[in-house]
């Protein structure tokens, strides 16, 4: 298993609950997109897998290890969906501390950051700052940022916000040969229809809850959709009235 | 974009190079490129209280219990120095980390809690270090340096690059806003600095003002620098030491239990 959550519940200090005993799978080597409406808890849900915050209650476990051991935090590369760059130090540097911050070499390190600058054509930015970066290049830089220890589990929230037509099909393409070479790849995203060509499984979060899971050939099926965006309209139309009942 | 990564082996973590000193070298690499205000600035705004005050007020201000002025106040004002860069450092470094979230690239990796606040604590120092050596080295010429109580002084010296940092570090973890910082900066910081005792001998006060100064948290770290330099103070050498060297600890020690705990670095 790539990814196992069990349980799991997050209420944030307000007292929100923003997970509710949430208990999610993922095969190793899935493409597996997690879809849901604004406020569903998917950047939370993420935010736990990957240490970025106290989860109330459950267990989570990444190929086997405890999601805070080191050996767990090796296996994970995320892009957040918010722009979280150093500030201070321009792109390339921010490539080799980040891989710095997973135990490689000054010399891996380094070659590392120009390999991934390189892949991402940011090579020409190598010396710009956060501020000097367009919102694509910081798209692009984050997730050379997530992939500079080569991580097994590939997490990526919304990757593609913000990015123009052309990047949005370079990032799938790439993500897509990732995946390929044996990446585990959890994506959220707000485009289905790309969701549905890319990810072999999805999963629909809704209130901080799973409400359908499986492929998307049998999730049409099941909800009798004609395509993916009017099943997604369905099952949460189907859990609405689940709630409400 | 060509080339795809392939993986690594899963199993016990290992590090050709300690992700520890990775990221004690992006603190110092940070306040490096800041070299203007984070060093030279710094040590010049120190520099300038010796010359106006200890150079050019000299000959209007007494001596001091038989020290010249100017010598006298050479070891406060370094400590307020020192002090002022922890402050800053830590609170630049870790507000911004986590104001912009990308403290979360460094909450993610296999860096421990431990790890973090002691790479942050000691990138500090490292800065203290940098400019308390260019403020004696620039105003050691006029005033004449010296230790009397070399030992003293290296104590109140380690006490003091602890517990700036640590100050800076814990008000970054706490801290919601620039306002924040800047509030304690003007409430907390710059009184205690002028309240401890820098500028004048806390024996030629009038009652309320010593105990003042007395309570002044600050004041034990320039008593105990003014110690090792001149020799005496106005309380013994080992008060001033217990005191400086107990709050150095117990800084530590919350330090420690806020990132052991992430309460405020993570929601
Ligand atoms: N730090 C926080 N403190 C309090 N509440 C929070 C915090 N972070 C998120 N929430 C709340 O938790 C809920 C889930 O937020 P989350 O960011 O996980 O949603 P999401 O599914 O990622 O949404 P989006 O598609 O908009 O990114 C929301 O109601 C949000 O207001
Ligand atoms: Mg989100």
């Amino acid at each position: 298993m790539a990814l196992a959550v069990r349980g799991l519940t997050k209420t944030y200090r307000a007292g929100f609950t923003a997970v509710r005993d949430l208990d999610l799978v993922i095969a190793d080597g899935a493409f597996f997109g997690l879809l849901g409406p604004n406020g569903a808890g998917k950047t939370t849900l993420i935010g736990a897998v990957c240490n970025l915050l106290r989860p109330t209650a459950g267990e989570i476990r990444v190929f086997g290890h405890d999601h805070g051991s080191r050996e767990a935090r090796r296996l994970v590369g995320l892009a957040e969906q918010d722009v979280t760059l150093d500030r201070f130090i321009d792109a390339e540097e921010m490539l080799v501390f980040q891989a710095g911050y997973y135990g490689l070499s000054r010399r891996d390190a380094w070659k590392r950051a120009r390999e991934l600058l390189d892949q991402f054509d940011l090579s020409a930015k190598a010396k710009s700052r956060r501020s000097e970066l367009s919102g694509g290049m910081q798209r692009r830089l984050l997730l050379a940022r997530a992939l500079v220890h080569q991580p097994r589990l590939l997490i990526l929230d919304e990757p593609t916000a913000g990015a123009d037509v052309e990047l949005r099909a370079e990032l799938w393409s790439y993500i897509r040969r990732l995946h390929g070479a044996g990446t585990t790849v959890l994506l959220t995203t707000h485009y289905l229809e790309e969701a549905e060509a890319l990810c072999d499984e999805i999963a629909v979060l809704r209130d901080g809850a799973i409400v359908a899971r499986g492929s998307a050939d049998a999730l049409r099926e099941r909800f009798d959709a004609r395509d993916i965006g009017e099943l997604y309209l369905r099952v949460l139309e189907s859990a609405r009235t689940t709630a409400a009942a | 974009m060509s080339a795809v990564a392939p993986h690594p082996e899963a199993g016990a973590f290992r590090a050709a190079r300690s992700p520890f000193l990775w990221l004690l070298e992006r603190e110092i690499v940070r306040f490096l490129k800041l070299w203007r205000f984070a060093l030279v600035g710094q040590v010049l705004s120190a520099l300038l209280f010796v010359l106006v005050f200890g150079i050019a007020l000299a000959g209007r201000i007494d001596a001091v219990g038989g020290v010249p002025y100017k010598r006298f106040i050479l070891p406060g004002l370094v400590v307020q120095a020192v002090f002022t860069v922890g402050f800053v450092n830590g609170t630049t470094s870790l507000f911004e980390a986590r104001h912009d979230g990308y403290i979360n690239a460094v909450l993610a990796s296999p860096l421990r809690w431990w790890e973090i606040n002691l790479a942050l604590v000691v990138g500090s120092i490292v800065r203290e270090v940098i400019v308390g050596a260019g403020v004696l080295a620039l105003a050691g010429p006029f005033v004449g340096l010296g230790f009397s109580r070399p030992l003293v002084a290296v104590g109140a010296l380690v006490a003091l690059l602890v517990t700036g940092a640590q100050v800076g570090v814990l008000a970054g973890a706490y801290a919601r806003s620039l306002d924040d910082i800047y509030s304690i900066e003007s409430l907390a910081v710059l009184p205690l600095g002028f309240l401890s005792g820098i500028f004048y001998s806390v024996d030629r006060l009038p009652g309320v003002w010593r105990t003042l100064t007395h309570l002044d948290p600050l004041f034990y770290f320039v008593e105990a620098a003014r110690i090792g330099v001149l020799g005496t103070g106005d309380i013994s050498a080992g008060v001033a030491l217990a005191v400086a060297g107990g709050i150095a600890a117990a800084l530590t020690a919350w330090s420690l239990l806020v990132f052991r705990s992430a309460s405020t670095l993570k929601p």
